[in-house]
């Protein structure tokens, strides 16, 4: 899929691929277990400011990182996929770190049960305070579980 | 029980372990992001010294059950102590308790509890620690709190524990910053990468607007690994227990048996006696 979906990219790839140094070492961190750790082609996710593909040679980056689906490309047609919550992307030396509160495979996902669990954060974010903490809380968790939902309700096709 | 303990604490020192290498991570970002916001930090609102700090919020981790020895006790007898010594300095009290115990004793002696978190304590997920840890942010953003300390039970080893105060909020920045990693964790190329460091990074958003989250972060794994601490402390005081229930049943057995073969030694001896007596009697 987004491998070599846009000119710049694939060229960029491509020139990698010739230079016989395209990949990046990438890690995927929660505060409860490692989740992921090896080499990658590129790592897609999502910064508060929108889409990003990190490839090899990235420059340095910090990043905040909202809920979406993170896309781990092992090799050319083999992604891995987790539903990622809020978090953090640190890039250095040719390496990433992907930290987040939670990385789920997407077939533990069950949408019926986040449906319901939008549906009351949802009515938690209509009844809290304008401008509290509690607001605030209950939007980012409404935000958390639409992206999660999105994600379980993709159809499972080929990466 | 006691073997049982025994694999739960296995797993619960393990997940002690499995924070550190997050936890590294998050402080040497938020040591990058505060050089690059170049003292941006001072504004950070979760590391704003108020004084007076009047309205202390105190959160009390305790477990869910007992058969744990002083566990659960002996916080419960530091929060009551340290709300005495904030009373006398003239502040106000508010405390929130994880686990049934503490609920429970708290609720018995008549002390209000503004939040109660339950059902977790052998074994706490992140998820957990991070609804606390907001709560707690919130109050101390909107005015609520100036001050919050945790006290928890701080795991040494299964046979020591220790009731542990630390100050949540305000934090500290070096206490955020820590020592710079060292050894293993050093990146190989991080000092010459060092010098055109901040220059060429990118941030996302920006460094100031980072800043603030990273605390945030790092307040929420505070009070995981609080959760964490108590959780194999809980267990380790458990086992402890359990060994020294068994340990005193067997010494309680032995003693038993010595004092009914005295018993019935004296007994014996006695009706020989009585025997003998009456044989000298009639002779």
């Amino acid at each position: 899929m987004p491998v070599g979906t846009g000119p710049i990219r694939a060229s960029r790839t491509e020139l990698a691929l010739a230079e016989g140094r395209h990949k990046l070492e990438a890690q995927v961190m929660t505060p409860e277990r490692e989740v992921f750790s090896g080499e990658l082609i590129q790592l897609s996710t999502r910064t508060t400011l929108g889409e990003v593909g990190i490839l090899a040679r990235h420059v340095p980056m910090i990043a905040r990182l909202v809920p979406t689906e993170l896309r781990l490309h092992l090799e050319e047609g083999e992604t891995q996929r987790y539903a990622q919550g809020e978090g953090w992307l640190e890039v250095f030396a040719n390496r990433a770190r992907v930290l987040v509160s939670e990385a789920i495979p997407p077939d533990a996902l069950d949408a019926r049960e986040l449906r319901e669990r939008l549906a009351e954060a949802e009515r938690e974010l209509a009844e809290a305070e304008e401008g509290g903490a509690a607001q605030e809380a209950a939007e980012r968790e409404t935000r958390r579980l639409q992206a999660f939902l999105e994600i379980a309700e993709k159809p499972t096709g080929p990466a | 029980m006691e073997m049982v303990a025994a694999a739960r604490l296995r797993r619960a020192e393990q997940r002690i372990q499995a924070m550190r290498p997050y936890a590294e991570a998050i402080r040497r970002m938020a040591r990058d992001v505060s050089e690059a916001s170049e003292g941006s930090a001072a504004r950070v609102h979760l590391l704003e010294q108020r004084e007076p700090a009047t309205k202390v919020g105190i959160l009390l981790v305790t477990g869910d059950r007992g058969l744990a020895g002083a566990f659960n006790t002996q916080i419960v007898r530091e929060g009551l102590r340290l709300k005495r010594e904030y009373r006398s300095e003239g502040r106000t009290v508010t405390f929130s308790v994880v686990g049934r115990r503490g609920n429970s004793t708290m609720q018995f002696r008549g002390e209000d509890v503004a939040e109660s978190y339950v059902g977790f304590t052998e074994r706490p997920a992140f998820a957990d620690a991070r609804r606390i840890s907001r709560d707690l942010t919130a109050a101390y953003t909107d005015g609520g709190l100036d001050r919050v300390d945790l006290v928890y039970n701080r795991y040494v080893s299964p046979l020591t524990q220790y009731v542990r105060r630390h100050t949540l909020l305000p934090l500290r920045e070096s206490e955020v910053f820590g020592e710079r990693a060292q050894g293993a964790e050093t990146e190989p190329d991080a000092e010459l990468a060092d010098a055109d460091r901040r220059a060429s990074w990118i941030y996302e958003p920006e460094a100031e607007e980072l800043l603030p989250m990273l605390f945030e972060e790092y307040a929420d794994l505070s009070v995981y690994r609080a959760l964490l601490e108590s959780a194999a402390s809980e267990l380790g005081a458990r086992m402890t227990a359990m060994r020294s229930a068994s340990e005193n049943a067997q010494e309680m057995i032995a003693d038993l048996t010595l004092e009914m073969n005295r018993v019935r030694q004296a007994e014996i001896t006695q009706e020989i006696l009585e025997v003998v007596g009456g044989a000298e009697a009639l002779g």
